[in-house]
């Protein structure tokens, strides 16, 4: 999504701007550094730093060493910098997101949507935080459910069997078991893990050694 | 940089600053996070054409182009789902989009 909306970007006078939370990162994505992280995207974009963002920076220069701007400071800029142009923010995995974190930063999300009139806001994360971000944006948020589709799981499969890493425990009767068995058995819920089991069930089917030939692929990986 | 963009600037009442010495310092100040580097793992596993549905979803062209003055009620886009159902790599198919414009 975020690369459409580059590619739109690169037509139209648009910014965007992107944050993926990753929980094993969840010490240093915080609300400011995430929020100062898209805030930085936007001014790379403009090739020019707002004066008043340039007197912060070297006002906080001259104590403790570069004091860092506290979390209102940075959405304010945000919200200003966005308003300069159509701007879309894209973010990723919320619900990797610490709880405590993802209050603020869907408040600070809904107080720039507020102040920036012509921002869009891209958001992904797993089913059970729909409601949060719902009522953290005070009803300005739209949800659409993802689950995959039986063509682009069989487009996925044919493209990661053209990448496979190790052909020399593939068969023509594996390969048509895998592109039969995992588009019929696989549940909507867990593309991943289904590959992997079906995978399994087809060791018993083929007498291929899947379980070696698992793990040298990186299927699951993504 | 166009004229609207450069009175869009004035309006926001700040002064161009020539940062070309600071600049990077600046941005290095705002965050130390580079999500680029993550965007990029991404692009790389992506398929071409996953997802591209999405596109064509009332919710998204209501998100994306809002009413006739681009205005809409949802400035927001939540897409949800379960894990590795593929929401992080949500792609479109270049040339199928193009053909469409």
């Amino acid at each position: 999504m975020v690369d459409y909306l580059c590619d739109q970007a690169v037509e139209q006078e648009m910014a965007v701007a992107c944050f993926y939370y990753d929980f094993a990162s969840r010490g240093v994505q915080s609300p400011t550094n995430m929020l100062g992280s898209l805030l930085k995207q936007l001014l790379s974009g403009l090739g020019a730093i707002p004066g008043e963002i340039a007197r912060k920076f070297r006002g906080q220069k001259k104590v403790i060493g570069g004091r860092r701007l506290r979390l209102p400071d940075v959405v304010k800029m945000l919200a200003d910098v966005s308003s300069l142009q159509r701007t879309f923010i894209c973010v990723d995995a919320l619900d990797e997101c610490v709880l405590k974190h993802r209050v603020e930063v869907l408040e600070a999300l809904g107080e720039i949507l507020l102040r920036s009139p012509n921002t869009r806001i891209f958001m992904t994360g797993r089913s059970h935080i729909r409601g949060v971000v719902e009522r953290g944006l005070g009803g300005r948020a739209t949800s659409v459910l993802i689950k995959p589709r039986d063509d682009n799981i069989v487009t996925y499969l044919r493209t990661r069997l053209k990448k496979d890493t190790t052909p020399e425990v593939m068969d023509s009767g594996l390969e048509n078991d895998i592109m039969k068995s995992i588009p019929e058995e696989i549940s909507e819920s867990y593309v991943a893990s289904g590959v992997r089991e079906t995978f399994v069930s087809c060791t018993t089917l083929t007498g291929a050694n899947v379980d070696s030939y698992w793990s040298h692929s990186r299927w699951t990986q993504s | 940089m166009s004229q609207a963009f450069a009175n869009n600037i004035n309006s926001f009442n700040v002064s161009i600053f020539n940062a070309t010495d600071d600049e990077p310092k600046i941005l290095a100040w705002l965050s130390p996070l580079e999500p680029q580097v993550r965007h990029q793992d991404i692009c790389d596993q992506r398929v071409d054409g996953i997802g591209s549905w999405l596109l064509e979803t009332k919710e998204f062209r209501s998100w994306y182009n809002g009413n006739e003055n681009g205005e809409t009620d949802h400035a927001a886009l939540f897409c949800y789902g379960n894990p590795g159902v593929g929401k992080s790599h949500i792609w479109y198919e270049r040339r199928s989009v193009r053909n469409q414009e």
